[in-house]
């Protein structure tokens, strides 16, 4: 067994900045009561320069900075983002053991996937730092030693105790680490014992009478001297994440910060499920005002392929965001992931394939479409009709539009144009020849194109291919209808121009 | 002549080949092909290779074509219909946009784009952008743009020869320049005619085909 744990040292600040737009995180200190005092815990960067300090009153801490936002103690809030992160790092491990200010994960079956501890370290580390916390690593052959050294850690380091060094490094660690320890560290520290190692020599049976039968369990438990069963991290069965935001957000380009860690999320949780996502909406929920009657937002993503990738969802909910209009403030972001597939993840291919290029057209195809609508984006099917016309029609591109093995096409033994005008453009005459750009010269025709009785678009058309000075070759017809003849006797005919042999 | 390493694809001409470097169309980088009209041949002139790329199994991207493709045509020069996606974008920064990500795309063999207007930084941007990918990248501009500067390696101004011929004019190409234009013949209808005379007379399929009429009738 390996264990990653991140301990947050500054949870109880790290769950409200989270919440804020980087540039807007006012000076903030954390209060706690004791007695009838109310003292700070801790206090953030901003109030840290105003003189504010962690184990001073309230009352002198607002003195040194009236402007002081103070925020309470919330377990319950440090928890719910505790568990946030843990989703995003559900990306490398399914193991993951949650504990009051930060997580453990078991990372032994993911070392080679993610290239090397150290490699999955750095990973698991920025994804959970991601999420807008403060981490300290450590990483042990056991949960609790572990967990140990990640609290000893100086803020932004990694302890790696995987080695020989293991119990040695443990034993240096002071006694006010452990959990079971907190209520007798006057006791312990009276009889002279700083060190684990210390604590490990004094006799068993007199620790556990004197401080309880969970010091000596925890100690050991710690050294991997005895088993250590573990309340894993449940995964729920559907992902609905919601964020409350601290400032009143009008603009996307800030709201992209907390989208980023809510999609991590969702793709943790689908890791964690082996699935991918058909099929997500988000939601922008607002303040209520009388400029804008609707409460939210929302904005339904349909892919035309599952995904799970987090970078490629991000995009497509980016292309949507950008072209929303952020009327009223936004106050609380929500997540659903509506269909998923679990399956197979065409993500982990070697050698680019088939399949690849089609995932990659298919993202071309969603890029496009959610920028600019399916109309701008389609193949043309080709249709078994002699006329033109009807001989083709634009369809949306899905998966299956582009791989139908049959297609029909008409042989002829007249040439076609590449090109063609739609709707037909009348030509002008010029002594009854038709002109197109300059006078046209017939090259091949008539060919008969006589089709539609069936469905009240029949057309009786003589067709012909013609050249101008230029040296363009069209394609034009004549109506073959029954010669009207004008006053002098003439033949008049229209001409129209269909197409052009690009 | 200048050669690259740039993978290259035949044009499916002997004779332009021969004047291409690298002996046909290099992928990786623009082509510009200048334009007087559309109807010129200019499909035909690309035929061998997009038949090429949908043979390959690859995709064609064709960004803001100037009229609908005609699909019958275009599988009658042995393009795979399926494979070709049609963007219709006609705001300049979108159709670069789209012709972008065309190009980025590992999806398509070859990108076809119509641009009417664009300036030097744009054609500079969309060959840096062509470095990175691997698909052919063909511009078509109109022909006043021979005068402006442009970053493509290779340009080409089309012209009309006679009926089913096109001149070619190298206007700018890796190695030494091209005085004279090359002239090539285009391919008509395709051999197609050729399976359909072999059938028997009554069975050619026309498309009002009034010979069994009267016996209907009778």
């Amino acid at each position: 067994m390996l264990w990653i744990a991140l301990h947050c040292p500054t949870l109880s600040l790290d769950w409200i900045e989270r919440r804020f737009p980087a540039a807007l995180i006012p000076a903030m200190a954390v209060t706690v009561r004791k007695g009838n005092q109310v003292y700070i815990q801790q206090a953030n960067k901003p109030a840290q320069q105003q003189g504010v300090t962690a184990h001073q009153s309230l009352a002198s801490a607002l003195s040194l900075f009236p402007d002081l936002v103070v925020v309470e103690h919330d377990p319950n809030e440090e928890m719910k983002a505790l568990q946030e992160a843990a989703y995003a790092a559900l990306r490398f491990t399914p193991n993951i053991v949650m504990q009051g200010s930060g997580l453990i994960a078991e990372v032994s079956a993911s070392l080679k996937l993610f290239g090397g501890l150290k490699k999955l370290c750095q990973l698991l580390n920025r994804a959970v730092a991601a999420q807008g916390l403060q981490l300290c690593a450590g990483v042990a052959p056991t949960a609790g030693g572990a967990w140990l050294l990640a609290r000893s850690a100086s803020p932004q380091t990694v302890i790696n105790g995987a080695g020989a060094k293991f119990r040695s490094m443990l034993d240096s660690l002071p006694v006010s680490l452990l959990e079971s320890a907190q209520p007798h560290l006057e006791v312990i520290h009276g009889i002279g014992c700083k060190t684990l190692a210390e604590l490990q020599q004094l006799p068993r049976g007199g620790i556990a009478r004197r401080f309880g039968p969970k010091l000596p369990i925890e100690l050991d438990r710690a050294y991997g001297d005895s088993p250590d069963p573990q309340k894993w991290l449940e995964v729920p069965e559907y992902f609905q994440q919601k964020m409350r935001l601290m400032a009143q957000v009008e603009s996307v380009e800030l709201l992209l910060v907390p989208v980023q860690r809510m999609i991590e999320q969702m793709c943790g949780w689908l890791a964690a499920r082996h699935a991918a996502v058909s099929a997500f909406s988000f939601v922008l929920h607002h303040e209520y005002s009388l400029r804008q009657p609707h409460k939210s937002t929302p904005i339904n993503i349909r892919l035309s392929e599952q995904s799970s990738d987090s970078r490629h969802l991000m995009i497509l909910l980016r292309e949507r965001l950008e072209r929303t209009k952020i009327i009223v403030p936004v106050w609380e972001l929500e997540l659903i992931a509506d269909e998923i597939t679990t399956g197979a993840d065409s993500n982990l291919e070697l050698f680019p394939t088939a399949q690849s290029e089609a995932t990659s057209l298919n993202r071309f195809i969603e890029k496009l479409t959610s920028r600019l609508g399916s109309q701008a984006i389609t193949g043309l099917k080709v249709v078994s009709d002699h006329r033109p016309e009807c001989s083709q029609r634009f369809e949306p591109l899905g998966i299956s539009g582009l791989r139908e093995t049959h297609r029909e096409i008409i042989p002829t033994e007249w040439a076609r144009p590449a090109w063609l005008a739609d709707p037909p453009l009348e030509l002008k005459l010029q002594r009854h020849q038709p002109v197109y750009g300059s006078p046209l010269k017939l090259i091949e025709g008539p060919e008969r194109i006589e089709a539609g009785w069936w469905d009240d678009a029949l057309i009786a058309r003589n067709y012909f291919i013609a050249e101008n000075e230029l040296g363009q070759l069209l394609w034009i017809y004549c109506e073959h209808t029954p010669a009207e003849k004008d006053k002098k006797g003439k033949e008049s005919k229209s001409w129209y121009l269909q197409g052009l042999f690009g | 002549m200048g050669s690259s390493t740039d993978p290259i694809i035949s044009s499916g001409f002997d004779k332009l080949d021969k004047e291409l470097p690298g002996g046909g169309w290099p992928t990786r980088n623009l082509i510009e092909l200048l334009l007087p009209a559309e109807g010129l041949g200019e499909i035909r002139l690309l035929s061998p290779s997009l038949e090429q790329t949908t043979r390959s199994g690859r995709n064609i991207l064709l960004v803001s074509p100037p009229y609908i493709p005609y699909m019958h045509a275009w599988e009658h020069l042995d393009i795979d219909s399926q494979r070709i996606v049609i963007a219709r974008v006609y705001k300049p920064a979108e159709r670069l946009w789209v012709l972008e990500q065309g190009i980025k795309s590992a999806a398509f063999g070859t990108v076809i784009g119509w641009l009417p207007e664009v300036s030097q930084q744009t054609t500079r941007r969309l060959q840096i952008i062509a470095r990175t990918a691997t698909s052919l990248v063909f511009l078509f501009r109109p022909v006043s743009a021979q005068f402006e500067p442009s970053a493509a390696p290779l340009r080409i101004l089309l012209d009309s020869g006679r009926r089913h011929t096109l001149s070619l004019y190298l206007l700018k190409r890796r190695g030494a320049p091209l005085a004279l234009p090359i002239r090539i013949s285009l391919p008509w209808t395709r051999s197609f005619s050729s399976s359909i005379a072999s059938l028997p007379a009554s069975a050619r399929h026309h498309a009002v085909d009034r010979s069994s009429l009267p016996d209907i009738i009778a």
